[in-house]
């Protein structure tokens, strides 16, 4: 569902219109007040921009009624919002002490390595990965899962890690 | 027990009866499966009647709290003045707790059945399942449903949208998870006022866990007399339960049991028992907010909300997380801690900087840098972050805290004394 | 009459009206219950946690800020359990707060300070190998700097912007100890009323960069005072260190501008420290003037004015006090008078959140006292009739020029540009005498004298009430012969009026 990742145009080309707005008002339909659509026209921007600039932020707040703090104040809060691009396959694995506990951390070890992402949080020189350690993902008895990009992938183990990145690369 | 396993025969099959057949996911399927018909029932019934039933099952919230359901339902205002919501708690985050997930992404209609069974009990025209971003195939699964179900129009006057959450654990306390719905940070509220009175966008709202509402159309199905039958131990604590069995165990997965069910054998006969050459040390039994069982503790422990209670912890919300001898107490502890450090909102003075500050004096304990009187510390600080703040994520950090240097001290004393390596640099 | 509801706080017994907050019955009890994000003109948030008191029949500490009083409540501040709980809040507040307080212009003026003195512990259990967050300081806009590393998250800030100003530009960044006050590039915190912040934060976060470094709380001689800015008349207090004015705070009255001034009143201060005074009386002699004596200068006035016959003018500044203008009237009143004062005006700026309160057009405090006491607005009119008049009083403004072919009397602060006056008195500035403005809403209020009169100033009431019969000796004895004389004042006397002021036509004595 994500796409480029890259850094805004110059000048910024605004994501609601066309379907896209249309998706939107369909969406703020839902609830009783514009803000109540704040979280789903967040997630708009990042499918159509792989990340969430300032500008779109701003954007954003015009087409809701508030203000491009409040928007920024909703951004920061919630991890899964990039506040910058990311890698073309963004990773997240659990570390969590369940998870934790049957060798997740070694299976971030494997991810880094394979991926040449080398650090976590850092983009790959090909730009084709990112990984972080996030919390709990809700799915402890099948460790590890990982997320990569809106693929929820259960069991991984660092034997299988090489054959996933093959996959995806 | 659930998916991928077969269930074992001393499971309580309810709720996870359709646990991996796909065919439940559709609406024929679901439909072919017995189900929608609580629901013309239900539509049919007065919706004080549906309260009543509910109440008379002894039905608990699921989600952790274990607040009698029936009872919560009526502190909707009695005269309705305006809108009212049904707000459907799917933010699963509590460490070792996945039982939601099975129950969206294999019976999604049984979620949605219960959703709007409670919407009607409660006069609600909408109902927000909310479901935490990280759920990307139980979101799919649920918007396919969602979509043929209302195709079907089977919902009468209700509406039922669901809301992406995007990454915030906080966001499954409930006065939280409506100021996410509004567009706002994930902030608890401070009560009163209570959602009942004024809760999404300012209108009496119901909150109710997943686990919780699946159970309603099996309720309203086969009545509150069945349900309350289906009780082990403690008459207050009735129905099944799913436990998300994780950690040290060889067969891990979610096991369906009446509650007072024994907890022993949850862990040895349906997921398998520790690994080989391995002996249980700990269980979490409820998530880990809850305290830390001993292995005695553990194995004289019925699994409902008395029995865990006087086992010295919580069922919470049933994420049974099991350590055999092999686990490193503190270092999980510590990541716990950086759990709650991550997830705390920063309102208040006490998680905010006392969950951060936990996590450092852990962490500073595990690279051989600890004192003895740091255990004193952690004990006075967790002290300072129980029971002062408008939510209990700062409790929850606490918590494992105290019971982990209360009950395995020798192993925070080995890493003080030196005995044990450091495992971290500080 | 609200229903009253009794309880008791630390063995003191109060009756208060349904609904108020423990937080604010405690204060009927005399007692203070240490609070940050508590304020009584922000909504509440209940955050900070510091206000936990121990309330009987109740298992947990509770806020004072948000629970309401319930009838025979018995309510402990100070039990050993409630005040460990602030003990262990105070801890974790300066855990990553800096020891700036050397550096910091909070210090003396310091609710983290002075808590931390009452409650606090005396040394740290934070390691010293941990670092403190970082964050670099923040520019948030015209005259709001913001330094995230002492900020305690009060997100009083926040909440003002929001609620009171109804421009959220303020919001609270990121997330558990990583979170900070933020604002979003494109939108700066220039708000009219946005200095307000600076004076709700109650740490040294937020900072006026006007009044940075200036001066230390501790050096500041504090006065109650009325704003000259425009005419809403907020209610203030003038910090000054060695009778320089450094600073403008506003001061908590309900009525009018609750508990904020806006940016421009905030400003308004730098007049006061004018040093082009009049220094001593002047009198024409000839082409030159030369200083003399007050005897002497009131002496030719007296001559002036009784040589003169037919019409008189005055022109006055509206930001002359009520007494003043009050005694040139009187002064002038056997003439055929006509009093009028121009004022400048500005653009409105209201503070949405609070009723009836905004940065006035009229940017003059007393436009509404010249008013009643019956100056016209007319100032070209005015003008005219000075050309013909036999003395034109101009009071405390330099810049006006009057064609006449009469007599100029002037007296004021600054010395006038372009006058051709026969006689130039020394007047008290209002930082440097009691008086009273009326504000737009017909509001009589005190403000009080901060610092001595320079060189031979004196105040207007003085120096025009010498001139008459009986000459007044106080301010106070001033504005009593004017409330037996003007409708408008009466019943009213400063013992009356107090820190509030009364609204006119109030009745005998009766506050408004």
């Amino acid at each position: 569902m994500s796409a480029a990742h890259a850094p805004e145009a110059e000048p910024y080309q605004p994501v609601f219109v066309g379907k896209t707005m249309d998706r939107l008002n369909e969406i703020i339909a839902r609830y009783p007040a514009k803000q109540g659509a704040l979280l789903p026209a967040l997630w708009l921007v990042q499918e159509a921009r792989g990340w969430i600039s300032d500008d779109a932020m701003a954007e954003v707040a015009t087409v809701l009624d508030t203000t491009a703090a409040h928007v920024k104040g909703v951004v920061t809060f919630y991890t899964m919002y990039h506040q910058h691009p990311v890698g073309k396959n963004f990773v997240q694995v659990c570390t969590t002490s369940c998870c934790n506990i049957c060798g997740a951390e070694d299976v971030v070890k494997a991810l880094l390595q394979e991926t040449g992402a080398k650090e976590l949080g850092a983009t790959s020189p090909d730009g084709k990965w990112t990984v972080i350690e996030v919390e709990c993902l809700g799915a402890c008895g099948f460790p590890t899962p990982i997320l990569v990009n809106d693929d929820f992938i259960e069991n991984v183990t660092p034997e299988k890690v090489h054959e996933l990145v093959r996959k995806y690369r | 027990m659930g998916y991928p396993q077969k269930p074992h025969p001393k499971e309580t099959v309810v709720l996870s009866e359709y646990f991996g057949d796909p065919e439940a996911r559709t609406y024929r399927g679901w439909v072919k499966r017995g189900g929608y018909e609580a629901l013309k029932k239900a539509l049919g019934m007065d919706p004080n009647a549906v309260t009543e039933e509910v109440k008379n099952s002894g039905l608990r919230g699921r989600g952790g709290a274990g607040f009698p359901t029936g009872l919560k339902w009526t502190f909707m205002p009695k005269e309705k003045k305006g809108p009212h919501y049904l707000c459907v708690n799917a933010d699963e985050s509590e460490p070792g707790t996945f039982k939601d997930r099975e129950i969206m992404r294999w019976t999604p209609h049984a979620l949605l059945e219960g959703t709007a069974i409670a919407a009607h009990a409660i006069r609600a025209e909408v109902a927000y399942i909310y479901i935490r971003g990280e759920f990307t195939e139980p979101w799919t699964v649920m918007t396919q449903a969602l979509a043929e179900a209302n195709a079907a129009k089977v919902f009468g006057n209700i509406t039922i949208h669901l809301h992406r959450g995007a990454g915030a654990y906080i966001c499954g306390e409930e006065t939280a998870l409506m100021n996410s719905i509004e567009g706002k940070r994930g902030n608890p509220r401070i009560k009163p006022p209570f959602p009942a009175v004024a809760g999404v966008f300012g209108k009496p709202t119901t909150i109710n866990n997943v686990e919780t509402l699946a159970a309603v159309p099996h309720i309203i199905k086969r009545g509150a007399d069945w349900y309350k039958s289906l009780c082990l131990s403690s008459p207050k604590s009735t129905g099944t339960k799913l436990f998300s069995v994780c950690g040290h165990i060889q067969k891990p997965g979610n096991v369906e049991v009446t509650l007072g069910f024994p907890l022993k054998d949850v862990i040895y006969e349906m997921c398998g028992g520790m690994r080989p050459g391995r002996t249980l040390k700990a269980c979490i039994p409820g998530g880990s907010s809850v305290p830390i069982l001993t292995r005695e503790e553990t194995e004289k422990c019925l699994l409902d909300y008395e029995g865990v209670a006087a086992a010295g912890s919580l069922l919470g919300s049933g994420g049974v997380i099991v350590f055999d001898d092999s686990a490193d107490m503190v270092y999980q502890i510590m990541r716990l801690a950086r759990f709650y450090a991550h997830e705390s909102c920063a309102q208040c003075t006490q998680c905010r900087e006392g969950t951060a500050w936990t996590t450092k004096i852990m962490e500073r304990i595990l690279a051989g840098k600890g004192q003895m009187k740091d255990l004193d510390l952690l004990l006075d600080l967790s002290e300072n972050m129980t029971g002062k703040t408008i939510c209990v994520l700062s409790d929850s950090c606490a918590t494992p805290v105290i019971s982990g240097i209360t009950k395995f001290r020798s192993e925070f004393e080995d890493y003080i004394t030196g005995k044990k390596r450091p495992v971290m640099v500080a | 009459m609200a229903d009253l509801v009794n309880l008791t706080i630390d063995e003191v017994q109060v009756s208060v009206p349904k609904g108020t907050l423990v937080i604010e019955a405690a204060k009927q009890a005399g007692v203070l219950v240490p609070h940050y994000c508590y304020h009584p003109g922000l909504p509440v948030a209940g955050v900070c946690r510091m206000c936990l008191v121990e309330i009987e029949k109740t298992p947990k500490l509770q806020i004072a800020c948000a629970t309401q009083v319930a009838e025979g409540m018995v309510v402990k501040t100070r039990s050993g359990q409630a005040k460990s709980g602030r003990t262990g809040v105070l801890e974790l507040l300066l855990i990553n707060h800096p020891l700036d307080c050397p550096i910091c212009d909070q210090a003396g003026e310091c609710e983290l300070q002075d808590f931390t003195f009452q409650e606090g512990r005396p040394s740290t259990r934070y390691s010293p190998t941990y670092p403190k967050r970082f964050n670099p300081v923040e520019d948030f806009g015209p005259d709001v700097l913001y330094v995230p590393n002492r900020c305690i998250l009060c997100t009083r800030c926040v909440r003002f912007m929001e609620d009171v100003a109804k421009e959220p530009v303020l919001n609270v960044s990121e997330r558990g100890d990583r979170a900070f006050i933020g604002v979003h590039p494109d939108a700066q915190l220039d708000h009219p009323w946005s200095g307000n912040v600076v004076d709700l934060c109650p740490v040294g976060s937020l900072l006026s960069k006007d009044f940075l470094h200036k001066a230390r709380a501790w050096e500041l001689d504090k006065t109650a005072s009325v704003c000259t800015g425009c005419s809403q008349g907020c209610n203030v207090t003038l910090d000054l260190r060695d009778d320089t004015v450094v600073r403008i705070r506003p001061r908590a009255n309900v009525e009018v501008n609750r508990y904020f001034i806006c940016d421009h009143g905030r400003g308004h201060y730098r007049w006061m420290n004018r040093g082009d005074r009049v220094e001593a009386p002047l009198v024409k002699d000839g082409t030159d003037l030369r200083a003399v004596d007050w005897d002497e200068a009131l002496d030719r006035v007296r001559t002036i004015l009784q040589g003169a016959g037919g019409s008189a003018v005055a022109l006055v500044s509206p930001k002359a006090s009520t007494e003043g203008l009050y005694y040139a009237r009187k002064l002038l009143a056997r003439f055929n008078w006509t009093g009028a004062f121009q004022v400048v005006m500005g653009e409105e700026a209201p503070l949405s959140g609070v009723p009836n309160l905004a940065l006035r057009a009229e940017r003059a405090p007393n436009g509404k006292g010249a008013e009643l006491l019956g100056y016209s607005r007319d100032y070209a009119a005015a003008l005219k009739a000075a050309e013909q008049a036999a003395v034109v009083l101009v009071i405390d403004d330099p810049e006006t020029a009057v064609k006449t072919s009469g007599q100029v009397i002037y007296l004021g602060t600054a010395a006038p540009a372009s006058l051709n006056a026969s006689i130039i008195l020394p007047m008290a500035s209002m930082v440097e005498e009691d008086g009273t403005y009326v504000n737009r809403d017909g509001r009589v209020q005190r403000y009080f004298q901060a610092r001595g009169t320079p060189a031979m100033a004196r105040p207007a009431w003085w120096v025009l009430g010498q001139l008459t019969d009986a000459a007044p000796e106080s301010a106070s004895a001033a504005f009593d012969v004017m409330a037996g004389d003007v409708d408008a004042f009466r019943g009213m006397s400063y013992a009356t009026l107090g820190l509030t002021g009364q609204r006119t036509g109030a009745g005998a004595g009766v506050p408004a």
